[in-house]
């Protein structure tokens, strides 16, 4: 699939109108805090309606706007679509759009794939458990495409149980009810578990055979799932006021012989280690969509093993249309060797647009 | 200045559901430009609603007779309960025309969030038919979203000592769904594939 224009509205700073972009390599270059990082996010953003370097969607309005908007053009089998995210600040309201259609979240996500790396996010190492978990579930939906409602699902079912769980304590609502929703929500909780296991297990191997691959010597990492699927008396939930066990408790650990890997490894080693993540997550949703996402490449720094980065960048299939920030001048090999078009990107506006065959 | 009758009408109308400021000044100025009897007939049956309809005793449909048409019918089969959430569910199944037997409307599915709990729907209601009556099968058919579907486990629950049969609607809905916006096909699926809970 490929990104073909894109328009943003107080998105940040950046002023973006119907900006066409080239199918294989976009380049994007300019000062820092020019907004270039920002032009990944709003393509990000219209993909997922998340932001890929914060949880927190409040950070991407501009100061003293109450909405943004983003929309562009997607090409995906010969078919052209138009895809808008619209979002509300206060009250929170999102709308989204495929071809002026109003489209459930569930729907949305699908029409446009997208996977973003930047160098200086090692969340998924250093992170919280739920940054963790965040990383799983955003890799499980791209290759599921009902994986996302029968999240949705499960965390409804839970916010409803935890919320029966807060009266009973208080004494406002019965117990006897606890039992229908004990099992709505195991009901709600199994998909997850089959869905972050099964994902679990092919990402190890994906990226196992990527590390071996490019002889990378930090090899012996382990990707470790341990769902919170245990039982744990009642009474100390009504105590807790909350559920204490269930997927919203499932932790994802990195190991090299027991020990977590932010631990282990060096600043530099990290970064690779996400890259990899980052690629086999790539070619899982590759083999299981039969399909190229685009790939976002921000902040290469010199942490980062270039020669396979570019290795990486090079075995992607030429169909994969990339979009690379850089503060210099000068950007990968691989990337200015081939056909691209390279972008100026000042004070939040495109000024320069030019085509390099 | 919009005339003060006039934006009455429009404030009027857009405490309706679904009706915005837009919609409302529409209507308003629709209705005003309509034939008088026009206006009357459409205030007579707003009217009429409030003052001639009301819930069924039995199984709590709306109803402008009591018994209700379902309730009263004696072609129905009232051994074969369904139990929906709100009254204008019933439609929904009753265009499949597949189903003979009557009612129960809960008034509302569980929800903790909103403090709806079993005292809040009338799940008492149906247990007491099922002690009076003979009934051999409960139908839930309650919608596919995480409350319905709670609500349908702990209906499940209280019946378990009743001994009745207990189904539940197989849905090809996406979950999460309601069943207003199931199509008439869909629903006859669901009430043809029902399982036992
Ligand atoms: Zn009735």
């Amino acid at each position: 699939m490929i990104l073909k224009r894109l328009t943003t509205q107080t998105f940040r700073n950046l002023d973006i109108a119907d900006q066409t972009f080239h199918p294989h390599a976009n380049l994007i270059v300019g000062r820092n805090g020019q907004g270039k990082t920002n032009l990944l996010e709003a393509i990000y953003f219209l993909a997922t309606t998340k932001s890929f370097r914060t949880s927190r969607v409040a950070s991407l309005f501009r100061f003293d706007e109450p909405g943004l908007f983003v929309s562009g053009i997607v090409e995906r089998n010969a078919l052209d679509r138009a895809l808008s995210v619209g979002m509300e600040m206060e009250p929170r309201r999102r709308l989204l759009t495929i071809n002026a259609e109003k489209v459930p979240l569930a729907d949305y996500v699908n029409a446009l794939s997208v996977f973003a790396y930047s160098s200086s996010r090692l969340d998924t190492l250093r992170g919280t458990p739920e940054d963790r978990r965040r990383f799983l579930d955003r890799g499980i939906a791209s290759v599921s495409p009902g994986y996302v409602e029968q999240l949705t699902r499960f965390q409804r079912a839970l916010k409803q149980r935890n919320a029966l769980l807060h009266d009973i304590a208080a004494g406002a609502a019965p117990s006897f009810t606890l039992d229908a929703w004990d099992e709505e929500v195991s009901a709600a909780a199994e998909p997850i578990w089959n869905g972050r296991r099964l994902y679990v297990e092919q990402l190890s191997q994906t990226f196992r055979e990527i590390v071996a691959m490019h002889e990378y010597h930090v090899n012996r990492i382990e990707l470790v799932y341990r769902p919170a699927n245990g039982v744990i008396p009642r009474g100390a939930e009504i105590r807790a006021r909350t559920s204490l066990t269930g997927p919203q408790r499932d932790v994802l650990d990195f190991e090299i012989d027991g020990r977590p890997v932010a631990d282990v490894l060096s600043g530099g080693e990290q970064k690779m280690i996400v890259l990899f993540l980052k690629f086999a997550k790539i070619e899982l949703f590759r083999r299981r969509m039969d399909d190229e996402p685009l790939f976002l490449l921000d902040d290469i720094d010199a942490e980062l093993d270039l020669d396979i980065l570019q290795e990486l960048l090079r075995k992607l299939p030429s169909q994969t249309q990339v979009f690379a920030t850089s503060a210099k001048e000068r950007f990968l090999d691989v990337l200015e060797t081939s056909p691209h078009r390279r972008l100026v990107i000042e004070n939040g506006r495109v000024t320069s647009a030019q085509d390099f065959a | 200045m919009t005339a003060p009758p006039l934006a009455n009408l429009i404030n009027e109308l857009t405490k309706l559901p679904g009706v915005g400021g837009k919609s409302a000044s529409r209507l308003a100025y629709h209705i005003l430009k309509r034939p008088m009897i026009e206006a009357e007939a459409l205030a007579q049956a707003i009217l009429d609603v409030k003052t001639k309809v009301f819930r069924c005793s039995i199984c709590n449909n709306m109803t402008d007779v009591e018994p209700c048409a379902i309730c009263s019918d004696p072609r129905r089969d009232a051994s074969t309960i369904c139990v929906v959430e709100e009254a204008f569910n019933i439609s929904t199944i009753e265009q499949t025309r597949d189903f003979k037997g009557v009612f129960h409307v809960l008034l509302g599915a569980l929800s903790p969030l909103k403090g709806i709990g079993p005292q809040d729907i009338d799940v008492n209601g149906l247990l007491k038919r099922i002690r009076d009556g003979a009934i051999r099968e409960v139908i839930i058919a309650t919608n596919p979203n995480v409350e319905g579907e709670a609500t349908a486990l702990y209906i499940a629950q209280q019946l378990r000592s009743t001994g009745v049969k207990t189904t539940r609607l197989a849905f090809g809905l996406p979950v999460g769904g309601d069943l207003e916006y199931a199509d008439q096909v869909t629903m006859s699926k669901a009430l043809e594939g029902r399982r036992e809970i």
